[in-house]
């Protein structure tokens, strides 16, 4: 708990950034842009890792106390990455984040991952993820690098996506998110950005869909679409790890958020290892839009209301885990 | 020696490491400049109050909230221009399921 908030974080990786793993400079590439987030968004005074120390493999072991033995957190999703255009294991493989759920599994939920363009094999997948393992959500990464080059899908496609969606709500899983924005690598921006999840959500009403890092820089388009869309949401996942090297444009991208979209449809996520949690929870609770950007501007106050909301009520809602039982879970733990 | 400051159009702008690169490459290429550093600024946030009224008019996709004295009356407002695309993906639903 922070302050009186509950903390339900919605991504932490199990990285494995060994040399070996990459698939070629792509893959290099994109080690080497998630450092330079780490170094250049970890603020003054707190830890900035040298590259040998953050491009490794890391333990299960050392994401679970970096979250809760280090920072403010009560529930965290474990978070495959299925990047294997880039990577042999996808980057954060499955099985290492079911380990890390399993250290605390009253606290650690486990996503399910896979490349829908695997076909059947990606169904299977998905089945063996959630009868096996206990995944409770998915998550999917539609720009790709195959063989090579760009080699995207669509969350509205018939063919390829909503296969996926429906294997989903067969298992009972009405929850999936998608990283969307934030282009990493030699993959084609078009494809991060979110209009395709317009057909998702309206083919998919049951299905809540969760936008990863707003979508940024597309955060007026991911504004329109969660309004129109009650089964819509945004994750700042990423995104408020600007909040203290850059806090006027992190209160820009919060404030569209909070006036056009509210308050119940955005979320909380630490992306640990790269950033640790700790100090961009401190700066949120304590977070409040400027004066003059609400006058001016005309954007809402973030009130404590909307702080718990936020950092993890609306995401125990949508596992559908009341938060009095959530409280006790890890009180009892 | 030039020294150049960049604000970004977003936190996450996708053109960031190109834009800072090709900026400092073609200053250096000018024969009064040496070396150029270019550098992003954080600590100040990129607006619309930028751009020409012309190019705001084109680009906007969203009004600042300060110019929206009803915002439910606004989203109504709006909505029915996206009926039509809503519409058309029920038609590829519907066509999927067959």
């Amino acid at each position: 708990m922070i302050g009186d908030a509950f903390v339900f974080d919605c991504v932490a990786h199990v990285f494995n950034f060994e040399k070996s793993n990459a698939l070629g400079s792509p893959g290099a590439m994109f080690s080497n842009h998630l450092y330079a987030f780490h170094a250049a968004l970890t603020p003054s005074g707190e830890t900035v890792l040298p590259p040998e120390s953050f491009l490794r493999k890391w333990r299960p072991e050392e994401i679970d106390e970096m979250v809760f033995g280090q920072s403010d957190t009560d529930m965290l999703v474990a978070m495959p990455l299925p990047l294997t255009d880039l990577y042999q294991d996808g980057l954060s493989a499955w099985e290492r984040c079911s380990e890390l759920a399993s250290l605390r599994p009253e606290r650690t939920v486990l996503w399910g991952s896979v490349n829908p363009l695997e076909g059947k094999s990606a169904l299977d997948l998905m089945e063996r993820q959630v009868r096996e393992f206990g995944a409770k959500a998915f998550k999917f990464y539609n720009v790709r690098y195959d063989y090579g080059e760009p080699f995207p899908w669509r969350m509205d496609d018939p063919k390829v996506a909503f296969p996926v969606f429906e294997k989903a709500r067969e298992l009972g899983v009405k929850l999936i998110g998608v990283h969307k924005g934030v282009p990493l690598g030699p993959q084609p921006i078009e494809h991060t950005q979110t209009w395709d999840m317009d057909g998702a959500a309206a083919a998919f009403p049951d299905i809540n869909f969760v936008i990863y890092h707003v979508g940024l820089p597309f955060i007026d388009e991911v504004c329109w679409q969660l309004i129109r869309y009650p089964n819509l949401y945004a994750s700042l996942a990423a995104t408020i790890n600007f909040i203290v090297r850059a806090p006027r444009q992190f209160a820009e991208t919060l404030g569209k958020l909070l006036f056009w979209c509210g308050e119940d449809k955005i979320i909380y996520g630490s992306e640990a290892p790269i950033f640790h949690p700790q100090w961009a929870l401190k700066a949120f609770w304590e977070f409040e839009i400027p004066k003059d950007l609400q006058e001016g501007y005309g954007y809402p106050a973030l009130t404590e209301q909307a702080k718990r909301k936020i950092l993890g009520e609306n995401l125990l809602r949508l596992h559908g885990i009341d938060l009095g039982q959530a409280k006790a879970s890890v009180d009892a733990s | 020696m030039a020294s150049v400051e960049l604000i970004l159009t977003s936190g996450w702008c996708p053109f960031a490491a190109r834009v800072l690169g090709e900026v400092k490459e073609k200053l250096e290429a000018l024969p009064e400049i040496s070396q150029a550093h270019v550098r992003v600024v954080w600590d100040q946030p990129w607006t619309m109050d930028r751009l020409s009224e012309d190019a705001r008019n084109k680009l906007r996709f969203l009004p600042d909230p300060a110019q929206v004295p009803d915002r439910q009356s606004y989203i109504a407002g709006h909505l029915g221009k996206d009926r039509a695309s809503d519409r058309s993906h029920a038609v590829r639903r519907r066509q999927h399921d067959r």
